[in-house]
């Protein structure tokens, strides 16, 4: 090699180096992997439900803290543990970070019917102490998933039983209360932690 | 009399202690059960080993009032759970029961038990008993 193409390759090189470097530190922290984030965040409607201790639970409860909220109910096995269970993990993994400001776990029944302050807190406390469990009538929790653009819908079985189909989105409230972000489908808890991290403007 | 057969082999073979069992279940994981209703779901493989098609229509376990085969879907954005009448393993075949897919959903657990037990059905034909610890929450 020539010192005339050295130094091209030398220069080449250089610009690669220094294009890797600009990509990782402009975009690549701030990429979220599957969150979506709204235009502008919308302030929640009224709506009285109770929290697992019953008191009252209402749009002043979400504010003060980040929040994520998953709408479930305590006969489902399998989609509401595991989702809790991701969440909870990926509070630690946040944790482990070093991230001092930990969004808090929110369920939020769909079986209100069923799901009592105590059934739904025993439920959601398993995954941690620090988690709140909502339940309520029907007409406000309905009001609640509505402004979070969640559908949920009780389903009578052939056998005599029910089921409750609704969304599996998490969504996140700001420390403000309003509607911020979300999750549309269930994610690994990684993938959780890492977006938080970015939404929570902690990262 | 075919089943009764088909019985006595899958228990022949079971004994044998032979590493190529007519049907295995392995990987078996079965959740702690929830507190508020204790409910545990119970994931796992099922490997059938044979020529013909192996079919589960029941499962039932003595640390719990009721075992069912469930499928949890998310289509559209909305989850769901169905129950299915039985698990159809293919000859040579392996199906999973994992989590946000089949499953299955053992309810009303008597107490708080350390280990479970799973018996496997085809109508009244028992195909396989197995014992598998219970899961505890990592903490």
């Amino acid at each position: 090699m020539g010192p005339r193409n050295f130094v091209i390759a030398f220069a080449a090189g250089i610009a690669l180096a220094a294009g890797i470097f600009l990509a990782l530190k402009q975009s690549a922290p701030q990429q979220l992997r599957s969150a979506f984030v709204l235009p502008a965040p919308e302030v929640l409607p009224d709506f009285a439900l109770l929290d697992q201790a019953g008191e009252a639970f209402t749009p002043d409860s979400l504010s003060g803290q980040w929040d994520v909220v998953f709408f479930g109910f305590t006969s489902c096995p399998d989609i509401c543990p595991v989702t809790l269970q991701k969440l909870t993990l990926a509070r630690r993994q946040m944790q482990e970070a070093g991230i001092g400001e930990l969004p808090r776990i929110v369920l939020v029944s769909v079986d209100p019917e069923h799901d009592t302050p105590d059934i739904i807190g025993k439920y959601v406390n398993y995954f941690g102490d620090g988690n709140v469990g909502v339940t309520g009538t029907l007409e406000e929790t309905r009001k609640l998933a509505k402004s979070l653009y969640v559908y949920f819908e009780k389903v009578a079985l052939e056998d005599g039983g029910y089921t409750v189909d609704h969304s599996p989105a998490v969504l996140v409230i700001d420390p403000d209360g309003r509607y911020h972000s979300g999750f549309g489908s269930s994610m690994t808890a990684e993938d959780y932690a890492y977006d938080l991290s970015i939404l929570m403007g902690v990262y | 009399m075919r089943a009764a057969m088909a019985a006595i082999a899958l228990l022949v073979a079971a004994c044998s202690g032979e590493s190529a069992a007519p049907f295995v279940v392995a990987n078996i994981e079965v959740t702690e059960p929830m507190p508020g209703r204790g409910m545990s779901a119970g994931y796992m493989t099922l490997t059938n080993n044979t020529g013909s098609q192996i079919t589960v229509t029941d499962v039932r376990s003595a640390e719990y009032n009721n075992v069912e085969i469930h499928r949890s879907t998310v289509e559209d954005g909305v989850a769901r759970m169905r129950r299915v009448d039985k698990l159809e393993i293919p000859a040579g075949s392996t199906i999973t029961l994992e989590r946000g897919g089949l499953h299955l959903m053992l309810m009303q657990a008597e107490g708080n038990p350390d280990a479970v037990s799973l018996s496997f059905y085809d109508g009244e034909m028992l195909l396989m008993n197995v014992v598998a610890n219970i899961v505890r929450r990592a903490d």
